[in-house]
């Protein structure tokens, strides 16, 4: 495991660009938004953008890292030594929830020093620890997507119209700019239910009932995404 | 590791049976290869030769039969038998980001070997790669793929080595030297069962074959043997180019002229 993992983070680091990417648009949001922290509030800006950090790590970094190895054989190679698939797995996992843990801290050091919101402790590592969960909700999703659809360019593409997806009608859905209907629908979207966790969880007095059926969705969508995924999942692209 | 005696089979495949679907690709395939020699499974496109290896690497489940590497099932106890077996895929399949040093020691590691970079270097400058550990795998030739390929398969020394097709796009030279390569390894008493396209190679290397159609083993020998019994067969003698019969010749007569997909 330590050396599958060691080699991991190393693919991780050398593909630096979309390294880099993932981390920087939840921080690149998080500065543009800086005006709206006095309107939204401070911990909606802090939700929304690991939000959409957390959909960048499940979708665009997660799914295609593994539809990219699985159609180059490196997971068939790695399959015919005696390490069992699921090291496999949960290695590659691993590196994803490092980097959560990443994102989420530079959401939280950025909005601290750029936006100036402030959280209590306990909201921080609330909000770290719902920040995982959402997280498994993207990488379920991610999962999902690999499993069914083989090809690399067939996934790439629908992660990131997913992604598109979930931005543009999730983020303005849910400010309610797209009527109260897809506010609606949006607030319980995988979208919706792991903003509305993150939010309550870095500000933990704001905990109602909405927010712990919306961590049994979020919880509920991961379980179903990630049953989906590892069904549907092979191996290899033949 | 190993679980048998010494006159006991590395490889020992029993009434293998695969499926996909309602296509049956390997049907009762049985045959054994044992230390010290190289098992060479020939057989035309589609014939059942990638699923039957794949079945031994423990990559695709069969449907009946049984499978013993150094004494372990590889149903029962599946990373016992891969900790025995080294195998070199047809594609060299590593990872383009890490450096040929970083993925032998990948390797190595999950064969629970521990190496130093002199070591790494040492095993590289055996063969012929000494500047090779800190370049990408992208960066080398296809023999010098193929050759990092088997140096990384057999790391562990295993009983076993499974070799798909390991010469298939290498230039003469470069298939000599992996050819010297998979003897050294039968002499140092491997077990090696190596698939290939090539009669020249199966000629030249293997110490007995088995060619494999529809599924089913038609023929197992030593190539000489195999052209001596099939000297006189009519369908053989009605292919022969050259006015004598050759390996070649004994398989297009067993196999049929018809090109397979």
């Amino acid at each position: 495991m330590a050396a599958l993992l060691r080699a991991d983070f190393t693919t991780l680091w050398r593909n630096r660009r979309s390294f880099r990417l993932v981390l920087i648009v939840p921080l690149i949001i998080l500065v543009s938004w800086k005006g709206l922290v006095d309107k939204l509030g401070g911990v909606f800006v802090l939700s929304s953008c690991i939000t959409i950090g957390l959909t960048s790590i499940g979708l665009m970094g997660y799914s295609n890292a593994i539809a990219r190895d699985r159609d180059r054989g490196v997971f068939q190679r790695l399959r015919v030594g005696p390490v069992s698939s699921w090291t496999i797995m949960i290695s590659r996992l691993l590196v994803q929830i490092a980097m959560i843990m990443v994102m989420t801290l530079l959401v939280f050091i950025g909005g601290y020093y750029i936006d100036h919101i402030h959280v209590s402790p306990l909201g921080y590592i609330a909000g770290l620890l719902m920040s995982l969960l959402g997280g498994a909700v993207y990488l379920g999703l991610g999962q999902a997507i690999v499993g069914r659809f083989k090809n690399p360019e067939t996934v790439n593409s629908i992660t990131r119209l997913v992604y598109f997806i979930f931005i543009m009608i999730g983020m303005f859905g849910e400010l309610g700019l797209l009527g109260k209907e897809t506010q609606e629908i949006m607030s319980w979207s995988p979208y919706g239910v792991v903003r509305e966790i993150l939010a309550a969880s870095l500000e933990p007095s704001a905990w109602t009932f909405k927010t712990t059926y919306a961590l049994l969705a979020a919880v509920a969508y991961t379980i179903m995404f990630v049953v989906l995924g590892v069904k549907w999942f092979k191996w290899e692209n033949k | 590791m190993n679980q048998q005696g010494d006159n006991a089979p590395i490889l020992d495949v029993k009434a293998l049976h695969i499926r996909y679907g309602a296509f049956e690709a390997v049907k009762d395939v049985s045959f054994d290869v044992y230390g010290g020699e190289i098992f060479g499974l020939l057989g035309p496109n589609g014939a059942g030769k990638t699923s039957t290896l794949s079945a031994i690497e423990g990559l695709l489940k069969p449907v009946s039969g049984q499978i013993t590497v150094a004494g372990f099932n590889t149903r029962e106890k599946p990373l016992h038998a891969r900790a025995n077996m080294g195998v070199q895929l047809q594609a060299t399949s590593f990872q383009p980001e890490l450096t040929i040093g970083e993925i032998i020691r990948l390797f190595a590691s999950i064969y629970g070997v521990e190496l130093g970079e002199d070591t790494i270097r040492e095993k590289l400058a055996a063969i012929n790669l000494e500047d090779a550990a800190g370049k990408k795998i992208a960066q080398l030739s296809g023999g010098q793929q193929q050759r990092v390929s088997l140096l990384i398969s057999t790391i562990h020394h295993p009983q076993l080595v499974l070799l798909d097709e390991p010469t298939t796009g290498l230039d003469p030279q470069s298939r000599r030297q992996l050819w010297e390569r998979i003897e050294y390894f039968r002499n140092n008493g491997h077990a090696v069962l190596l698939t290939t396209h090539s009669m020249e190679e199966a000629e030249a290397v293997c110490d007995r074959i088995a060619i494999i159609d529809h599924g089913r083993i038609i023929a197992i020998d030593t190539p000489a043997a195999l052209i001596e019994k099939h000297l006189h067969d009519p369908e053989v003698l009605k292919v022969v180019r050259k006015g004598k019969v050759t390996l070649e010749d004994v398989f297009i007569g067993l196999t049929g002229t018809a090109v397979r997909s």
